[in-house]
């Protein structure tokens, strides 16, 4: 058997006889990485959402009516090497989306004459796609001497990039104060274990065993708990989400590198909380 | 002795201790002194220089000073709080003395590493009236922690030595046993077990028949005089003069932390102290040192 399948037994063996110890710790662990993991599905799927509307954001660039053709083809090739597939829409395909959506042939009847310009619907590229850039490009094709209007909703465009950032934001903030709060648990978790076999860490420091000896069957057992809480806990997140899409609205689940990223964080976490544990009792506990 | 017909896979013929110098190895190292290249006088293994210890208000120690050397015997006797158990937990730097200088092997005094400490006891065996087993191992894995702390972790190095030191006290046969289900008297022996499995140069014991009933007794101190009579420096704490009595060696008694009587082996000790390494020359050393020595070895050089 080697050292580091002696260390696992000692874990395994650590968590047999310290099971209510263990459990209270999983349980409490299994709960903060839920909440944690609750605000990472939001956030996921904020995104998600936030990326779609995204991929909808279009600059629409009205043309005078005097522009000749040569001259709208030279800006459409102009626009698409500067910021992305450019559609055209001339004034008769306006008027017929315009009447699509007003539908109402006596209100079109009273309209008249087609008012509406031709345009250029330019699909801005993705690094183009949050406000400054927008407003950025507007400015310039705005410059150009065939274009009478730029539109790309500014305001709208902003909120939606607010909304991205508080999203990101407060999933961050609820990441680091559950990953606090995981450290704080796990930290105590540990040194009650350690104190709870106080005499055995005696007998171990009496015959010369070093700290590592001591402290890394803690530390695996510290990891297999946060192992174990952060597959819970994705168990647990998985229900909801299946919950949530089942009854309320379409949501999608972590994908399976958040998840492992997820399980992997806990782990780590684990790791630190039990380090800084184990350096701090090791010295109080030892003889 | 204790290597019979049911030997496990360790050597049948038991090592001989020895004490003479020159024979004393580290699983074929030169001895740590040697590697460290400073002059050293003689072979003691603890010297206590002056040495006092204040609890509070109360002398645990009072200027007390002795030397043991190589493959000596050394009990100490004296009542309750007369200030045995504060010299081994000195001895085993659980505690530091609160002045004069206490130096075991190449562990010269003054304050150690926690990795230092960790090597100075591995160069110990230490045996307490109480045993104190890990409760939920077997008598194996009880002596075999003992191994695995001092570095050695495949089955082919930890069970021979294991194997064998069990048959040495004669609990061979209770190996798989936990200790609740073990008398007082084998548990002594587990415990005795452990402390020999990684042939350390001394031996410490704190009341090793305390606990005891007279056979059970009888048996321990039998046991350790043969660990003694095979080479290793064995010293001994006791309240009873019976103890004192069965082990042969010096005796010196003990009384409110002074020393009262018997030969405390200072009066043949050169003046030269200094001449030992500094603790961080010692860690060095020790490393080596500290490793076990396998069942058919003889015991570790405490110079």
């Amino acid at each position: 058997m080697s050292m580091h399948a002696f260390y696992l037994r000692e874990a395994l063996r650590s968590l047999r006889h310290h099971g209510g110890l263990a459990t209270t710790a999983i349980l409490a662990l299994t709960a903060a990485l839920t909440l944690a993991g609750m605000f990472l599905l939001l956030a996921h799927n904020a995104e998600m959402a936030l990326q779609f509307i995204g991929d909808r954001r279009v600059m629409v660039v009205y043309l005078k009516d005097e522009v000749s053709d040569a001259q709208r083809d030279a800006l459409n090739q102009r626009l698409g090497s500067l910021f992305g597939a450019v559609t055209y829409v001339s004034k008769d395909d306006a008027w017929k989306e315009f009447a699509q959506q007003v539908g109402d042939p006596q209100l079109l009847e009273a309209v008249g004459q087609n008012p509406l310009p031709a345009s250029l619907r330019v699909r801005l590229r993705p690094e183009l796609l949050n406000a400054p850039a927008m407003a950025e490009a507007a400015r310039q094709v705005q410059a150009f001497p065939e274009v009478e209007d730029v539109r790309y909703g500014a305001e709208w465009v902003s909120r939606l990039d607010a909304l991205n950032a508080a999203v990101r934001s407060g999933a961050i903030a609820v990441g680091l104060a559950v990953a606090i709060g995981i450290v704080f648990v796990l930290y105590n978790t540990i040194r009650l274990t350690v104190l709870a076999r106080r005499p055995q860490v005696e007998i171990m420091s009496r015959l010369g065993a070093t700290d590592g000896f001591v402290a890394r069957p803690f530390v695996l057992e510290a990891m297999f708990e946060a192992v174990i809480s952060a597959v819970l806990a994705l168990a647990v997140l998985y229900g909801i989400e299946r919950a949530i899409a089942f009854n309320i609205v379409g949501v999608v689940f972590l994908p399976w590198s958040w998840a492992a990223a997820f399980v992997g964080v806990a782990v780590a976490l684990a790791w630190l909380a039990a380090s800084l544990a184990l350096s701090r009792v090791l010295r109080s506990v030892g003889p | 002795m204790f290597a019979g017909a049911n030997a496990p896979p360790a050597p049948t013929e038991p090592p001989r201790r020895s004490a003479n110098a020159a024979a004393v190895r580290v699983q074929g190292r030169r001895p740590a002194i040697e590697r460290v290249g400073k002059p050293c006088y003689g072979a003691a293994v603890i010297t206590f220089d002056q040495v006092s210890r204040r609890f509070g208000e109360r002398l645990a120690l009072d200027g007390v000073s002795w030397r043991m050397d190589e493959g000596e015997c050394v009990v100490f006797q004296g009542h309750s709080g007369a200030g045995k158990t504060t010299l081994l937990r000195l001895i085993t730097h659980e505690v530091q003395p609160t002045s004069g200088r206490v130096v075991v092997g190449t562990f010269r005094g003054g304050r150690l590493s926690r990795r230092q400490r960790a090597l100075l006891r591995r160069t110990l065996g230490i045996i307490y009236e109480d045993f104190r087993l890990l409760h939920d191992r077997t008598v194996f894995e009880n002596v075999a922690v003992a191994v695995r702390i001092a570095g050695h972790s495949r089955d082919d190095e930890v069970i021979p030595r294991v194997m064998y030191a069990l048959e040495e006290v004669g609990l061979h046969q209770k190996q798989a046993s936990f200790p609740h289900e073990l008398s007082f008297g084998e548990k002594q022996r587990a415990a005795i077990a452990r402390a020999i499995v990684n042939r350390p140069a001394v031996i410490l014991a704190d009341e090793p028949t305390g606990a005891l009933e007279k056979r059970s007794a009888d048996d321990v101190l039998a046991l350790l005089r043969r660990i003694h009579d095979e080479g290793a420096a064995l010293l001994v704490v006791t309240t009873r003069q019976s103890v004192a009595e069965a082990l042969p060696g010096r005796l010196i008694e003990l009384a409110d932390g002074r020393v009262v009587s018997g030969d405390t082996g200072m009066a043949a000790a050169p003046e030269a102290t200094d001449a030992m390494p500094d603790a961080a020359d010692a860690a060095d050393s020790m490393a080596d040192a500290a490793e076990p020595a396998p069942p058919d070895a003889p015991p570790m050089e405490m110079p």
